[in-house]
């Protein structure tokens, strides 16, 4: 290998390296902060690595007030939405898919304007809506915003997930005698639902990680990070710590398993 | 002659059972702006009220609320009792501002009951605090009677005692000792170990218009920008200079207080609990300090009122007066800091935590130099606003470094158009009568 | 066939009905909120039309401030993004050893909501946290700088500025990269087969047929970054106002729905203009539309 080579490979590896580990240790970090027993979070200076690894904080955070039963709310709005999206967007993604139509354009417009709708533009008003239709400090009008908010994206998404299903399997199908939804039940669905999950795993981050309207919209049902960003000047250290590390982790854990449908969801949905 | 007999008997046993039927559990609903957070509330419904239930067999339903809606229910009950008899809330909980809002109606009649009997009744063998008393005299009758009450005061790691001032009383401190206490820490010891509550949802706005404010001009709204404001804000400069300097991200000094980033502290007594109850033994509350003209201080009075829509007064007034017994004072104060307003309560706090603060808020509010200042009221919706104001031209003048002179004057547009726009009264030390309150000079 | 049958089964009305209830939904979702943020901003409760909501946003003492704070996050977060992103988007296409893997790992920030980001980057930056440990440790300081502090307010920004870009880039690397995929081969084999270096290819090849993606990286990130909000209150509390957290405030605070619908127009309207001037000075030509 020439050392121009040697060279290009070394700064390659070593760009590499330090992008991983820029991404990597502030989420160790905060990881550690929240095993880091109470009496060593006050410690100066803080040392990397804890004397002894606690769950104490962590049980703390979980047992302080409002926090299980804000992390219930969280999964049960993240729940609805996840069902409320893609009820109403995989027969849209279906329709884009499959179909050639006027208004397909428009459509696909109609969903990119809606980019451009801040959210403080969206949740305050629908504070005087949702008073008006009684559902004001409830999880449920949480999960109509949020539905709002992801609909979008699952439209796009189960649009390319059904474009990925080859059409003559279904055509197939319905020559030999399926109806439409037949086919659709027997054998684009099946093959969706690798791709379906994933959009409802991204979903559900989308709808745990909801701040804004999650704290505009809610009093007394809060979710988890609506809890903790109204109790952040209250709150001790180390529920910051834990409670910054628990809301990570579900989304970890779950862009762990859709890892090979993220350049898919996130690259088509938001540059489309 | 049987058959008489029959009849008589039929007919007691029917009287029987009427009564019975009326004696049954009955339910009287508790309407409270106060204790709404959920763990406060939870003490009320598990610890305050069940021994009330058990001893008259009345159930009590408690229902906080935030002070819009609350006013709103209680001015449709009373509009649907006079024009149908339908009946609403029995007993209404609330701070002495919300009572104002709700009081009359624009017909000049009274949404409330005169409690002046019931008073005299409770006040065989209790004292109320004469000055709430009369704070619930209004509209020509006693409105509400004193619940309890709250303030905001010094709390003092006894650390720091080394580094008071020659001559200085902690029972009595003025705000020029306040200011050479936290230098000589800070020279002592190169920290900053001075706070008040600075962030978003903090109660400095409290700080500047209850205890700078009187304290400095003997005023809160009317000399908003006078020549004694600007020396306020002079002195409010130098202070900041010695408070530590993660203040802006405190709400509450319960947490510096424990971990030791402060050793003097300002803040609501219930906002302090938490780290007086950890370690009693380490902490004194005392009053605030006094400026160039008094001792100025909040009373944050919550009294009880019966509607006069209510459907079972009787019962409100048995839980009235079940409140106001000096032992559910005491046990009121323990589970949610906030103090007795009956003399005899003050006996019976228990050496601890309590008592600590149960010092320092009788020294401050029996001060001989005191000015005492409340939380305005008939802002309604608006009160926020009235808050914002004083909390920005406090960031604007002390930690931004602004011309005094000029934020006065542009805070003081927007306080005078508050209050052209809700025509509220002046708050004290303010005159009440004084209405819409405009500030001098706009 | 049953009337029914023909409406809901034929191939030309299906699709509609399969398109209605998205549409409705969001219609419902984001028309009628428009609509009522209107009224909320121009109306008194009285149905008044007026601009005084407007006026109290702009005489508001830290009005300034927010406008000054939010465009200065924008402005200097999205190009370092653009930047790093479009970095790690070229290594990762170079498919080394360990790419996918890499690809992933910087893909994680993804899923972390912006109030996390801030409270992880808060456990850095704070007093007693572990950027004044290391440099203790190094003998820079010998006792805690408070970045988070009033004293220290340009610290303070770079703090967000730091949480936001460690937070962010991976929204504008996954578009860079699906845009990067998407271009043919066949055009960079043929500067290949022309003599073109990789630098050149890079840069007469690569940039050009990226354009469209970058104009989409650059729209949705500036729009993200004006509503920035929680990483903002998490680590500097409301020392350093943006639009989205006086917004807030104005609601949870000072309960004045007018004044914080009126932040929230102000934010659309900001919205609109950056993505018409986006569109407008970005355009692509029209052959390199139609190549990729």
């Amino acid at each position: 290998m020439s050392m121009r080579r040697l060279w290009g490979k070394l700064l390659l590896y070593g760009v590499v390296a330090a992008i991983s580990l820029w991404v990597l240790v502030p989420l160790v970090l905060i990881g550690l902060a929240s095993f880091t027993p109470r009496e060593e979070i006050y410690r100066w200076p803080k040392p990397f690595l804890p004397s002894r690894f606690s769950t104490e904080t962590m049980s703390f955070f979980l047992g302080a007030h409002g926090v299980l039963p804000s992390t219930l709310n969280s999964i049960w709005v993240a729940l609805l939405t996840i069902g409320f999206t893609l009820a109403i967007g995989a027969p849209a993604g279906y329709a884009l898919a499959r179909f050639v139509f006027r208004g397909r354009e428009a459509f696909r417009l109609g969903i990119l304007i809606t980019k451009m709708f801040p959210i403080p533009l969206l949740a305050i008003p629908l504070i005087v809506t949702f008073i008006k239709w009684g559902i004001y400090d409830t999880l449920l009008g949480v999960a109509f915003i949020h539905t709002a908010m992801a609909l979008p994206f699952a439209v796009l998404i189960t649009t390319s997930i059904f474009v990925g299903v080859p059409r003559d399997l279904e055509e197939s199908a319905m020559t030999l005698g399926c109806s439409r939804l037949g086919a659709f039940l027997r054998v684009v669905l099946p093959l969706a639902l690798p791709g379906l999950a994933a959009a409802a795993m991204f979903t559900f981050v989308v709808s745990w990680n909801e701040v804004f309207a999650a704290a505009i919209l809610t009093l007394s049902n809060r979710t988890l990070p609506a809890q903790i960003l109204t109790s952040l000047e209250v709150s001790p250290v180390y529920f910051k710590f834990a409670g910054g590390f628990f809301m990570i982790l579900p989304a970890l854990i779950f862009m762990f398993f859709m890892r090979r449908y993220l350049l898919q969801m996130w690259g088509v949905a938001a540059e489309r | 002659m049987k058959s008489v007999k029959i009849l008589g008997l039929v007919l007691l046993l029917a009287v029987v059972g009427v009564l019975f039927a009326f004696s049954g559990p009955q339910k009287i609903v508790f309407y409270s702006t106060q204790l709404r957070p959920i763990e406060e509330a939870e003490w009320v419904r598990g610890t305050l009220l069940p021994p009330f239930t058990e001893e008259t067999g009345i159930a009590v339903e408690f229902v906080p609320d935030e002070y819009s809606p609350w006013a709103d229910r209680l001015i449709a009950e009373y509009k649907a009792w006079k024009e149908t008899g339908k009946c609403g809330v029995d007993l209404a909980g609330g701070l002495h501002g919300d009572f104002m809002g709700v009081l009359e109606t624009p017909e000049k009649e009274l949404r409330f009951i005169d409690l002046s009997d019931k008073l005299a009744e409770l006040s065989a063998d209790r004292t109320f605090i004469e000055s709430f008393v009369e704070l619930g005299k209004m509209g020509g009758i006693q409105a509400h009677i004193p619940w309890m009450q709250a303030t905001y005061l010094l709390v003092i790691n006894k650390r720091a005692l080394g580094y008071l001032p020659e001559g200085a009383d902690i029972w009595r401190l003025t705000y020029g000792d306040l200011l050479e206490w936290a230098k000589n820490i800070y020279e002592a010891t190169g920290e900053k170990k001075f706070g008040i509550p600075v962030g978003p949802k903090s109660l400095l706005h409290r700080f500047v218009h209850g205890y700078l404010y009187p304290s400095f001009t003997r005023s809160t709204v009317k000399k908003f920008k006078s020549p004694e404001a600007i020396k306020l804000w002079e002195y409010a400069k130098e202070l900041w200079q010695y408070v530590h300097p993660e203040a802006a991200k405190w709400d509450a000094m319960a947490e510096p207080l424990l971990e030791k980033a402060v050793w003097i502290a300002w803040d609501h007594t219930a906002r302090v609990k938490k780290a007086i109850e950890s370690f009693p033994k380490d902490f004194i509350a005392v009053p605030s300090p006094a400026g160039p003209l008094g001792r100025g201080f909040i009373s944050v009075l919550a009294g009880l009122g019966i509607p006069k829509a209510a459907c079972d007064p009787d019962s409100a007034g048995k839980l009235i007066e079940y409140l106001t017994r000096p032992d559910v004072q005491v046990t009121t104060l323990e589970g949610v800091g906030f103090f007795p307003v009956v003399e005899e309560a003050a006996a019976v706090v228990p050496v601890g935590p309590m008592r600590v603060l149960a010092d320092g808020v009788t020294a401050q509010a029996a001060a001989y130099d005191a000015i005492v200042a409340m939380i305005p009221g008939g802002l309604g919706a608006r009160a926020g606003e009235f808050s914002k104001i004083y909390r920005d031209t406090f960031t604007e003048i002390v930690i931004k470094g602004r011309p005094i002179e000029e934020v006065l004057e542009e805070q003081g547009k927007l306080l005078a158009e508050l209050y052209r726009d809700t025509g509220a009264p002046c708050p004290l030390p303010d005159d009440p009568t004084e209405a819409p309150c405009i500030p001098e000079g706009f | 066939m049953n009337p029914l049958r023909r409406l809901l089964g034929t191939d030309t009305l299906l699709p509609y009905w399969l398109l209605l209830p998205s549409v409705a939904y969001l219609v419902v979702f984001f028309v009628l909120p428009l609509s009522q943020a209107f009224l909320l901003a121009f109306r008194t409760d009285d149905g008044q039309l007026t601009l005084k909501f407007f006026e109290r946003m702009v005489n508001d003492a830290k009005f300034k401030d927010a406008l000054k704070y939010t465009f200065l996050l924008t402005v200097i977060v999205v190009p370092i993004q653009l930047a790093t992103a479009l970095v790690i988007a070229l290594l990762v296409n170079t498919g080394f050893r360990g790419s996918r893997l890499f690809l992933y790992l910087c893909a994680i920030p993804l899923g972390i909501s912006d109030l996390a980001a801030g409270l992880v980057w808060y456990s850095i930056f704070t007093g007693r946290g572990y950027l004044n440990s290391v440099l203790y440790s190094l003998g820079i300081i010998d006792k805690p700088f408070h970045f988070l502090s009033y004293e220290n307010i340009p610290w303070m920004f770079g703090a967000i500025v730091a949480a936001e870009h460690w937070r962010a880039t991976a929204i504008v690397l996954v578009i860079l990269i699906a845009g990067l995929q998407m271009i043919s081969k066949d055009y960079l084999e043929a500067a290949e087969v022309l003599g073109a270096g990789r630098l050149k290819k890079l840069w007469y090849v690569v940039l050009p047929l990226l354009k469209p993606s970058l104009q989409a990286a650059l729209i949705i990130r500036t729009i993200f970054a004006f509503e920035v909000f929680a990483v903002v209150i998490a680590l500097a509390g409301d020392l350093i106002p943006v639009l989205a957290s006086e917004s807030y405030w104005w609601y949870a605070l000072y309960r004045n729905l007018h004044v914080a619908a009126a932040y929230g127009v102000l934010l659309m309207a900001l919205s609109i203009t950056v993505t018409w001037g986006y569109l407008r000075f970005l355009r692509t030509r029209e052959e390199v539309r139609g190549l990729a």
